[in-house]
């Protein structure tokens, strides 16, 4: 079974256990364990990789030696085979003989230790991102249970007993509610300001005398001026030249 | 490892979002509780753990949705055009409940935290809208 998969498992585990914690503190010893475990592990293949790497190396000097050896004795060989002693010779070919036999087993044993060496090396990355990639997945496993204890936390002190947290619903209400809140206010203060407006408006209008049914002395003349103009035909021109010179004042400060 | 102390967070969290909406949940853990008056109040939990900055908010009480299937399938379509935050399952107080959440790497900037945590705020304004056709109407 995978990490994840355990975790997943306590998580189903303890969903029923009325009162304990998301992941039991016991779980997260034991994988707290297993990280332990794996680190031991990680320790003894890296130990295991020091030694294997120092007897190749020891071998290699040996063999090195053994190398050095057979040069050595191949010039022997060739010194007494020039002075016709052959018996010396054979005597050395014998010692050779060990020589390359011991250093052909040297190469396949030096092989050997390379392979090992490898695979210990596959193996110590393999496992230091296994061991990184679980510890991230413990952390954050303690993260979120962090985070909802103390979720937990705030929702027993606002909503008590029931333990009901304040969610983004509950806030996408209260967005909502103040929305409309300030929308009504909007409009009751636009409301306001139209009437105020139009109250400003009529007040100016009454006072240049054109709201209906609004009284001024100009409009009181205005109405005289009006229909005794219509009974009393002499008085027009007078009316006509008051309007004609009004009109002319009105010009002048243009030209 | 983290830059971080949670009293450091909560000072830092304190000078970005005032400091009456910041505080210090007191569990065993040590998390710092952020409320947003903007979205409604909406609280925002940070936890610092040694390898990330967890960041989390309630989106919706399990019992509040009509048909589960329907809404996790929702969900599920939602997450992947959420920018930034998921969407997940967990049990808070032996109640299921959806949050959106998001981590940070530990040596985060309070910059970098601030611009998590408002962004969680609207992503988790923003799914609960969308997802409000998923649930019980009160």
């Amino acid at each position: 079974m995978s990490l994840l998969q355990k975790i997943l498992t306590l998580f189903r585990g303890t969903a029923h256990e009325a009162g304990q914690a998301v992941v039991d503190a016991n779980a997260m010893k034991i994988l707290d364990q297993e990280i332990r475990d794996a680190g031991n592990e990680l320790l003894r293949s890296k130990e295991e990789l020091t030694k294997v790497m120092a007897q190749r190396q020891l071998l290699a000097g040996k063999s090195q030696d053994r190398a050095g050896k057979k040069a050595e004795y191949e010039t022997y060989i060739a010194g007494a085979l020039r002075k016709g002693d052959e018996a010396l010779a054979r005597e050395v070919a014998e010692r050779l003989a060990t020589i390359e036999t011991d250093l052909t087993s040297d190469q396949q044993t030096l092989a050997q230790y390379d392979g090992s060496i490898r695979a210990l090396k596959t193996a110590i990355t393999e496992t230091e991102r296994k061991l990184s990639r679980v510890k991230q997945q413990i952390d954050t496993v303690k993260a979120t249970e962090a985070v909802q204890r103390a979720q937990g936390a705030v929702a027993a002190r606002h909503s008590g007993a029931n333990g009901k947290v304040g969610t983004a619903l509950d806030s996408l209400e209260r967005i909502q509610a103040r929305q409309a809140e300030r929308g009504a206010r909007m409009q009751a203060a636009a409301q306001l300001e139209s009437d105020s407006n139009d109250g400003d408006l009529n007040a100016r209008l009454a006072n240049a005398g054109l709201l209906g049914g609004s009284t001024s002395v100009d409009n009181i003349l205005e109405r005289f001026r009006d229909k005794p103009a219509q009974q009393l035909g002499h008085e027009t021109p007078t009316l006509t030249g008051v309007i004609v010179e009004h009109t002319d004042a009105d010009r002048s400060p243009r030209q | 490892m983290s830059r971080w102390t949670t009293e450091e967070l909560c000072m830092s969290l304190a000078t970005a979002f005032g400091a009456a909406n910041v505080e210090e949940i007191p569990t065993a853990d040590g998390a710092v509780q952020v409320v947003l008056p903007e979205l409604g109040d909406l609280g925002i939990t940070i936890a610092l753990t040694d390898h990330q900055l967890f960041v989390s908010t309630p989106l919706v009480d399990a019992a509040q949705v009509r048909d589960r299937a329907e809404f996790d399938n929702a969900c599920m379509r939602l997450n992947p055009i959420n920018p930034l935050s998921n969407l997940g399952l967990t049990t808070i107080n032996e109640r299921d409940t959806y949050i959106v959440f998001g981590e940070l790497a530990p040596d985060s900037s309070i910059t970098q935290l601030e611009l998590e945590i408002r962004t969680l705020g609207d992503n988790a304004i923003d799914a609960i809208e969308v997802l409000k056709p998923y649930l019980v109407t009160a």
